[in-house]
């Protein structure tokens, strides 16, 4: 037993169950054999499976955010590991102000960034486009790899790159042979975050997808408003398992590289 | 005065505080020399200036006759051991010691040759595939000096680089230190504030006080005859005595004194503990300095004795090797030392 009491552990399982409830009745409803939600099903097949494989709008949407959050994640991270590593490891006058200014997306709620973005891209003829939309959630995820991978750099060893500085290495040599590496777990984490952030993004991009470029859950959203079909919760099962996937990985990948590094 | 490694005139500042102080000193090749000083003294804020880590607002360092003040890190080829050893965790034993190696672009066999070499020169040979994380704070060291010595630096710059050890490993590592400094005939700054390690490890001691040097010499010249009164309080210990005027003679906590007059308004006296033996009130001391009081305490520290003696003007302690007869505590008795032995500043300005 740890320091956590008996009580402790209690409320913690029961917050657990509160937020884990809902996911079990989607996975029951996934494997659901009617044509309506209906909770408890009255019996289980893959049916709506199976009608998940022929779909062909949802699937298309699929296609769309996957190459959307590549691109965000790509572009996150060239955008965002230099600038953190410029705020971090620079000297320069206003560094204070711009950290802060880089953060400040972060503390707007997305639905006005949504509709900020709407009324500029018209202008730019970007909504309903693929690259509208890696821009529109690039607003969340490179204030957010900004963000991770600055405290990244602030927080190495002392002293390790001046040590490498001191036998000889150039600036750029150290960032290769010291720095980056050891901030590799960072930018993994930060690139399987941005994935995850730019894939589940909603609310940005219902303002700015058009029929010929809607997200998965954009598509998803528009499902539910007219159909009544367990299909969405099949769907959701093939997410959550996705999203599974991708944590473990992290975890592993983020887990060896830490335990390489130190 | 000129050497191989000469700083003139060094100065920084870091906003309204002055790190370093107009900081010149010279030091032969081969020479070993410790910079002491209190923490915040300046003398980390040096170090780093040599090694191209901070900048100086003012002054030079040249190595060899050369100006070296504006040569980024990378090219001043110094071997520098950090107090944290900086080692790079996410490499092995051997590819942290070969770094500056294959950053100076070393054939590859000659790289393992080295390596192994110096490895050996550290006593560490057989662990080039482990880890940092791996080693003991002791190999750990040895590593960060086997790595900063193996490029075959013009200077080795060595930063508090005991202060992590424990105190039998840190007696063993600055003897082993010290040992390899002369083998390798390796011009070296000690940044230490550890008296000890300035004492046993090097030819010179240059004492940092407020970001200034205070005194510059042999171990010897530090401890026998300091410049200031902060160099005879900091290194070694002193007991400070007031001294006051009657008549003509110096009287100390009342007793009149057989010295001379060093002719200031007011003096202290400043007498190592070690140098001031005790004896029975009523016996003579011929020409000796003294005073009076009685025995407060009595610390036993093992290799010898602490005797805390309360009198007049104060308190003063004594400190005696262990294993003689020690008067009780509450006994009147008399302070003695040599007039020899007096160190005298002015009274303490702060």
């Amino acid at each position: 037993m740890n320091g956590a009491g008996r009580g402790l552990s209690l409320l913690a399982g029961g917050v657990y169950a509160l937020i884990l409830a809902p996911v079990v009745v989607v996975v029951a409803l996934a494997f659901s054999a009617d044509n309506f939600i209906v909770f408890p099903p009255s019996g289980f097949s893959l049916r709506w499976f199976r009608a998940l494989a022929g779909n062909a709008p949802l699937l298309a949407a699929l296609g769309v955010s996957v190459q959307v959050a590549c691109a965000v994640t790509l572009l996150s991270l060239v955008i965002g590991v230099p600038a953190a590593l410029a705020l971090a490891k620079g000297r320069f006058r206003f560094r204070e102000a711009l950290t802060g200014f880089f953060l400040a997306p972060l503390l707007l709620p997305t639905l006005i960034t949504g509709l900020a973005l709407l009324l500029f891209f018209t202008r730019l003829r970007l909504t309903a486009t693929l690259p509208g939309l890696a821009l529109g959630h690039m607003t969340v995820t490179v204030p957010f790899v900004i963000r991770m991978m600055t405290t990244a750099f602030a927080t190495l060893p002392h002293d390790i790159e001046a040590a490498a500085a001191t036998l000889g290495a150039a600036p750029w040599r150290v960032l290769r042979r010291v720095t980056l590496p050891l901030a590799l777990p960072g930018v993994i984490a930060c690139a399987c975050l941005s994935f995850l952030l730019s894939f589940d993004e909603t609310v940005i991009s219902l303002f700015l997808s058009g029929p010929r470029a809607a997200t998965l859950p954009v598509e998803m959203v528009h499902y539910v408003e007219g159909r009544t079909d367990p299909l969405i919760a099949a769907l959701s099962v093939v997410l959550i398992i996705f999203t599974l996937i991708v944590v473990v990985a992290v975890e592993r990948l983020v887990g060896v590289a830490r335990a390489v590094s130190k | 005065m000129t050497g191989y490694l000469e700083l003139t005139g060094l100065h920084k500042r870091y906003g309204e505080s002055i790190a370093v102080h107009d900081v010149s000193l010279a030091i032969g090749k081969g020479e070993a020399v410790a910079l002491l000083g209190p923490s915040g003294c300046g003398k980390t804020t040096t170090l780093r200036m040599l090694a191209g880590l901070v900048d100086p607002d003012r002054g030079t360092i040249r190595v060899d006759g050369a100006d070296i003040t504006r040569l980024p890190a990378h090219r001043r080829n110094m071997g520098y051991v950090f107090q944290s050893y900086a080692l790079f965790p996410h490499l092995s034993v051997a590819r942290n010691i070969g770094f500056g190696l294959e950053e100076r672009g070393v054939a590859r066999g000659d790289i393992t040759r080295r390596v192994g070499d110096a490895l050996a020169l550290v006593h560490l040979a057989g662990l080039e595939r482990r880890r940092p994380r791996e080693l003991s704070g002791g190999q750990q060291q040895r590593v960060a000096l086997a790595r900063a010595l193996v490029v075959h630096p013009s200077v080795l710059l060595l930063d508090e680089s005991l202060s992590n050890l424990d105190a039998k490993l840190r007696d063993a590592m600055r003897h082993e230190i010290r040992s390899i400094q002369k083998s390798l005939d390796i011009t070296t700054l000690f940044v230490t504030h550890d008296q000890v390690e300035a004492l046993t490890m090097c030819d010179r001691i240059a004492v940092m006080h407020r970001g200034r040097i205070a005194q510059i010499g042999t171990p010897e010249d530090i401890y026998e005859r300091p410049a200031a009164r902060f160099v005879a309080e900091f290194v070694g210990r002193a007991n400070a005595l007031a001294a006051t005027r009657d008549g003509g003679g110096i009287r100390i906590w009342g007793a009149a004194q057989p010295m001379n007059d060093p002719g200031w308004p007011s003096f202290d006296i400043l007498i190592r503990p070690q140098r001031m033996r005790l004896l029975p009130s009523a016996e003579p001391t011929g020409d000796a300095m003294r005073v009076e009081g009685r025995v407060l305490r009595r610390a036993f520290v093992g290799d010898r004795v602490e005797v805390l003696v309360e009198g007049p003007g104060g308190q003063l302690t004594v400190e005696l090797p262990s294993g003689g007869t020690l008067p009780e505590e509450g006994t009147a008795i008399a302070v003695a030392w040599r007039p020899q032995d007096n160190l005298i500043f002015p009274p303490d300005a702060a």
